[in-house]
């Protein structure tokens, strides 16, 4: 009976694995977000002494993952953007991916942000007390507004989930909606842009910081804008990452070959400007912003272990170059194993790049009596981490389950039973 | 300017940083709105069918788009981008089959196809649907051989009411059966005057003033479109379902609803009635 339910609610031509199946595969992740919900409510009851952050390291695992979410869900703007307004078309085959993990991505990053700042009840203070001076007032007005436009995108594909579509009027309204989708997908551009530019401006503008400040244009430092980059970059790349996941766990083909092709172009080229620009902000900081500021950049890196200088190399050779240059030589991007290795690096490459932003920065002393600072998250902020990475997988899974998420699944699947 | 912002002051930053900000808010309300007023005003002038085939026609694999042309083997490859509407095809009026001698010679001939008659003295949709002209100017509109294999004994097809304004390619029938319902589209444009007395068809349409078939399958391509479907169910069943369904030379079972499981079942009448 509930199977049965189960399958009216699934769209025609495409297999979905048995429910209960499904469910087994449902069940640790909702046992994950069941902790972590736990331990956000022990957050938002008690306070924030759950975790170790204090006032001397006032961002922890929590800021380092919704600059990493944050950055990886890129793929939706810049995807929304390449197909919208410049008229990549093969990329049709992933936007709606694409949403769902921009949504997940940005709704859990606004939720953990929720949890960090203790208060969820007075959030609106933000919006009636904007500091406009603020870097952080830009992000919270852009995130907000964004994630509303993600809302707004993930309507249409919610609404051709094959049920709802049963109503007239609710076919109607994702069609109109679908109609008008460009311009969400140009609002969307603006304003990923500047959040994701005033997240690196945040550290970029730190004076007492001089591992992270940076010189710049006008108001901004050049992090607002390797940010930026950066997360155009590894968009497409996670994107690639996340569809080719899928495919394993599923045991289907989702997109085709050409869009993996497109993906992973994109990202390497966006990726090797980011390196180029990258290496030149490290040259320029090492021989003179930092000095400027009495830091010879040597010291930052003398603490040796977790913060030596493999991490600089680690960050910009290893998991920024190498995945660039896999991703644009077409020889190696033909290769598939290739191709995700490159996108895997370019992921793991921002978000370290995001970690040494968030943790290193306040590890390192700025003032002669200050010593290295560690800091390990309590359990509760692993929970939270844990919480919104198992909200993702469920959603991304009842979204792959229910919804149209891969456009070209049906064709690929009648051309393997052809062969 | 902003005087619910609490500490507004007549300065540049206040005004660019709010400005922006308020302007991103409108625009996107604004979109909404302007989305939710056109599905009103489609909703009022009863545009849900034609917005529903749109919409169906995009998500259609480019196999199920193939024209009809490429179907026949004239222009292989060839997809359609007019909905399956050939009325206003360039191409197909070039192509427009002529023959009339040929055409009066089909009319009194049958096909079979893997044990699916395929009368030819009747137009035929690629809704499997077929129409043809009754004696007093009416249009008969029934299921296919196909079709009615899908609906079997037991399948219910809601008929539309006397009086509807039907339209090409918008839905008009549904068929409900084994837990499964599909829209069956619509081969005519007209007005629904009843049920129809014939034993195949199932309405009696009055067509539209200027309504013609150009848009319809007859004679030697029908048959041709009917073996292309069949390899189309084949191949479908077994991409959803893992099942193949048919060895070669094999005939299409007399009651599909009953020889096939409630997801095959499902999957094909999805692809035969371009309800996906």
């Amino acid at each position: 009976m509930v199977e049965r339910l189960d399958e009216g609610w699934i769209a025609r031509g495409v297999r979905r694995a048995p429910f209960d199946r499904f469910l087994l595969w449902a069940a640790p992740w909702a046992a994950l977000l069941a902790l972590g919900a736990y331990a956000i409510f022990l957050c938002l009851r008690d306070g924030l002494f759950h975790t170790n952050m204090d006032n001397r390291y006032v961002f922890g695992l929590w800021i380092f993952l919704d600059l990493a979410v944050i950055a990886l869900g890129a793929g939706a703007f810049f995807t929304g953007f390449l197909l919208y307004v410049l008229r990549k078309t093969e990329l049709r085959a992933v936007i709606n991916s694409a949403v769902v993990i921009g949504l997940v991505c940005y709704s859990g990053a606004v939720l953990i942000l929720a949890v960090d700042v203790g208060q969820p009840l007075r959030a609106w203070f933000t919006f009636y007390h904007p500091n406009v001076h603020s870097m952080l007032t830009e992000v919270t007005f852009c995130i907000t507004c964004y994630l509303t436009v993600l809302w707004i995108e993930y309507v249409p594909i919610f609404l051709k989930n094959r049920r709802l579509a049963l109503k007239p009027s609710m076919l109607v309204f994702e069609y109109n909606l679908h109609k008008v989708m460009v311009v969400f997908a140009l609002i969307g551009t603006l304003l990923s842009f500047f959040h994701q530019g005033s997240l690196g401006g945040l550290f970029g503008v730190l004076r007492g910081r001089p591992f992270a400040f940076r010189e710049g244009l006008l108001i901004w430092p050049s992090t607002f804008f390797l940010f930026v980059l950066s997360a155009m970059a590894v968009g497409p790349s996670f994107l690639a990452l996340t569809t080719w996941m899928a495919e394993k766990v599923t045991r289907r083909r989702l997109v085709k070959d050409e869009v993996y092709q497109t993906l992973g172009r994109i990202s390497g080229k966006l990726l090797l400007a980011y390196v180029f620009f990258k290496c030149l902000d490290t040259l320029l900081w090492i021989n003179q912003t930092a000095p400027e500021r009495g830091f010879p950049a040597h010291r930052f890196y003398e603490y040796g272990g977790a913060f030596g200088t493999w991490i600089l190399f680690t960050e910009i050779a290893l998991l920024g170059l190498v995945p660039a240059l896999l991703l644009l030589k077409p020889e190696w991007r033909a290769r598939r194993g290739l191709l995700i290795a490159g996108a895997a690096m370019a992921c793991l490459g921002v978000t370290l790049n995001r970690f040494v932003f968030t943790i290193q920065t306040l590890a390192l002393p700025t003032l002669p009596f200050d010593r290295l600072l560690l800091y390990w998250p309590s359990w509760q902020e692993f929970a939270a981490f844990g919480f919104v990475l198992a909200y993702g997988m469920l959603v991304y899974s009842f979204s792959y389950r229910y919804l149209k998420l891969f456009p070209q699944e049906r064709e690929l699947a009648m051309t393997e039973a052809k062969r | 300017m902003f005087p619910w912002v609490y500490g507004f002051e007549w300065h540049p930053g206040y005004l660019i940083f709010l400005g922006v900000f308020f302007t991103v808010a409108v625009v996107v309300a604004g979109t909404v709105l302007y989305a939710l007023w056109r599905s009103f005003r489609a909703v009022h002038r009863k545009q849900e069918g034609r917005i529903y085939w749109h919409t169906v026609f995009e998500d259609l694999a480019p196999e199920e788009r193939r024209c009809r042309h490429a179907i026949t083997g004239e222009l292989p490859e060839r997809c359609c981008d007019r909905e399956f509407d050939c009325r206003g095809c360039r191409m197909h009026a070039r192509l427009l089959y002529s023959d009339e001698a040929g055409a009066r010679a089909a009319a009194s001939e049958q096909a079979e196809v893997c044990g699916i008659s395929l009368p030819l003295d009747r137009y035929y949709h690629r809704g499997h649907t077929w129409v043809r002209e009754g004696e007093d100017g009416a249009l008969l509109v029934g299921l296919d051989g196909l079709g009615r294999r899908l609906a079997g004994g037991d399948g219910i097809v809601e008929l539309p009411a006397p009086g509807t304004e039907l339209r090409v390619n918008e839905p008009a029938f549904r068929l409900r059966r084994n837990g499964v319902e599909a829209r069956i589209l619509s081969p005519v444009d007209g007005t629904v005057e009843g049920p129809a007395c014939d034993g195949e068809a199932l309405i009696r349409v009055r067509p539209a003033a200027g309504f013609h078939t150009a848009h319809l399958l007859r004679g030697g391509e029908a048959a041709a479109w009917m073996r292309h479907e069949l390899d189309r169910l084949q191949v479908a069943l077994a991409a959803s379902c893992g099942a193949a369904t048919l060895a070669d030379g094999g005939g299409a079972a007399p009651d599909l609803g009953r020889s096939l499981a409630p997801r095959e079942f499902d999957t094909a009448c999805g692809l035969v009635f371009l309800d996906v």
